[in-house]
């Protein structure tokens, strides 16, 4: 068991069965010196969000979730296909990949983590940075070499993220998987 | 067949904790028409507030509430359909194991303490999934529609009016405890913590060349007096005077006469959270001497407060209010701050009216728990 306490980011607990992954945390004093703990998670097979909050000294059961590396091999009607070192392959729909579906693109070569709960995989983490290709973005309309003037860029699956303004098409960028934020220009991958 | 509710109360300290839950249990039986078992493990705080009870009687019936002793030991009895933890008390865990086992799981609450701050209105009335599959809601009360709101049994604020309106109940009230006033004097009553603030205050009150007389209820704070006075001792009926000052000590009132007491003096110092509460209804100007916390919370909570309340306040009224609160609540010096409260009274009284009728609109405490399980049994939240 561990303590609501050391609830943070990330963690899996379960809660009747089912594995909630902890997306915020807020600590906050409540009177007489205790402290609550208000939690905003996700079902990680449902895929619904909720908001508890737990005393401070309030046990709940860690899920300790396994995880394979795997790479994207392909798609069809909406199911994606990834493939572990033995040539196993792990289907996930999309509603599964809700968070990493803007940054799957075909041809990509990252190693992902798929992550598996009762020995069925029920998600992919991509890795904290990716690499994608900038297929198309309007021309720098006042030369800004700064980075801080940002424009719209459309990755060769659709997605759109922001860039700095002195991106062009054909570059490639990385990208923090996590909030889909530009951080830099990149190489292109080997 | 009456909703049955059982309320724990662990009595940590002072008369917050069985304040609350005994309010609580009467409103819930009075005005609602619920069963109420009130669950106290120190049945001495109790009689304090409530004379009519015996602490030596495990089980009574007190106007209407089914008052039990928190046993060490706990008896077998059948669950309520609500359970209520006041400020997060431990239940004992054979009570819980029966929640669990009943057929229909009880409605589990805790009930929080009171807080302007505004993270409170986004926690309240959350599910808290435990391990047992049994689920429990944080109850939050607060100043703000979007909180549990506060305790005010139905008809308080008329009642306090009509007492307020003829001077004569004043009179044979303070009567009643052998008090008498010089006719123009401001009649403060001082309810708090140990602080050692209270010297400079008081010399303000004995230099401030009006009359005032300080009621102040047996309690924490005496010492903090008998330092000033240089007296060893003070004691109900005690009566001394410093320049304009008079200071007369009472007895530790029940909760109805706190409730005159309150709405009979011009200005109000008190503590914690049930007589915090109850000065707001008294329609009143008032100092709060907050319960201190570690790292200073308690200052978070009071500033959150006073953001609210002084919000229809002139610049200079707010400015004096909260100098009042902070310099109480940081053992500083009153003297200045108090001479500026003087300065605005009429202003904050008028001030204090308003803010009890604004709470007055909010649903008060026992009527939205009993919504809130009304609401639980049509559509019973899932995490």
């Amino acid at each position: 068991m561990k303590a609501a306490s050391e609830l943070k980011v990330n963690s899996v607990i379960l809660i009747d069965g089912q594995p909630w992954i902890v997306q915020k945390t807020e600590y906050t004093k409540s009177g007489r010196n205790s402290a609550i703990n208000k939690i905003k998670m996700k079902n990680l097979l449902s895929g619904s969000t909720t908001e508890t909050v737990y005393k401070f000294d309030d046990k709940v059961e860690p899920v300790m979730l396994d995880k394979l590396d795997v790479t994207y091999s392909y798609s069809s009607d909406s199911m994606y296909v990834f493939m572990d070192e033995e040539y196993n392959q792990y289907e996930l729909n999309a509603d599964d990949l809700e968070s990493v579906l803007p940054y799957i693109v075909d041809g990509m070569t990252d190693v992902c983590s798929a992550v598996f709960f009762e020995g069925k995989v029920i998600s992919v983490d991509l890795p904290t940075t990716i690499v994608r290709e900038i297929v198309y973005t309007e021309g720098s309309a006042r030369g800004d070499t700064s980075g801080k003037v940002m424009k719209i860029a459309k990755l060769s699956n659709g997605t759109e993220i922001k860039v700095a303004d002195f991106c062009e098409i054909g570059d490639w960028i990385e990208i923090d998987s996590r909030n889909g934020e530009y951080k830099s220009r990149a190489k292109a991958p080997a | 067949m009456r909703v049955t509710w059982d309320i724990f109360c662990s009595v940590i300290d002072n008369f917050g904790d069985i304040g609350v839950t005994w309010r609580l249990a009467r409103q819930l039986v009075a005005e609602h028409d619920q069963a109420v078992r009130l669950w106290v493990d120190d049945l001495d705080a109790l009689c304090r507030l409530c004379p009519e009870a015996n602490a030596e009687d495990a089980v009574q019936r007190l106007r209407g509430v089914e008052v039990h002793r928190w046993p060490q030991d706990w008896p077998p009895v059948p669950v309520a359909d609500v359970v209520i933890e006041a400020f997060a008390c431990q239940l004992p865990a054979v009570y819980i194991d029966a929640m669990t086992q009943r057929a229909t799981p009880p409605l589990w609450l805790n009930l929080e303490y009171l807080s302007a701050e505004d993270w409170v209105a986004g926690c309240h009335g959350l599910p808290s999934p435990q391990l047992n599959g049994l689920q429990k809601f944080f109850f939050f009360p607060g100043f703000t529609p979007q909180t549990g709101g506060l305790l005010r049994e139905t008809g308080l604020i008329e009642q306090r009016q009509r007492f307020q309106q003829d001077p004569a109940n004043r009179q044979q009230f303070l009567q009643r405890l052998g008090i008498n006033i010089e006719p123009e004097a401001c009649l403060i009553s001082l309810f708090a913590y140990e602080n050692p603030a209270l010297a400079s205050w008081l010399e303000a009150m004995a230099a401030a060349g009006r009359p005032t007389h300080l009621l102040v209820p047996e309690g924490r704070i005496i010492a903090d007096l008998q330092r000033w006075l240089g007296v060893d001792h003070l004691t109900t009926g005690d009566l001394h005077s410093r320049g304009t000052l008079t200071v007369q000590i009472i007895p530790f009132l029940s909760q109805d006469d706190y409730d005159r007491l309150l709405w009979s003096c011009d200005f109000n110092a008190v503590r914690g959270e049930d007589s915090f509460v109850r000065a707001q209804w008294a329609g009143r100007p008032l100092l709060w001497h907050i319960y201190p916390q570690q790292e200073n919370a308690h200052l978070h909570k009071l500033e959150a407060f006073l953001k609210l309340y002084s919000a229809g306040l002139s610049a200079v009224a707010s400015a004096a209010l909260l100098a009042q609160w902070r310099a109480w609540n940081s053992a500083q010096d009153m003297q200045e701050s108090w001479q500026a409260i003087l300065e605005v009274l009429p202003e904050l009284t008028e001030q204090a009216e308003n803010w009890c009728q604004q709470l007055a609109g909010q649903i008060n405490i026992s009527a939205a728990l009993v919504n809130f399980h009304l609401n639980w049994l049509k559509c019973p939240p899932k995490v």
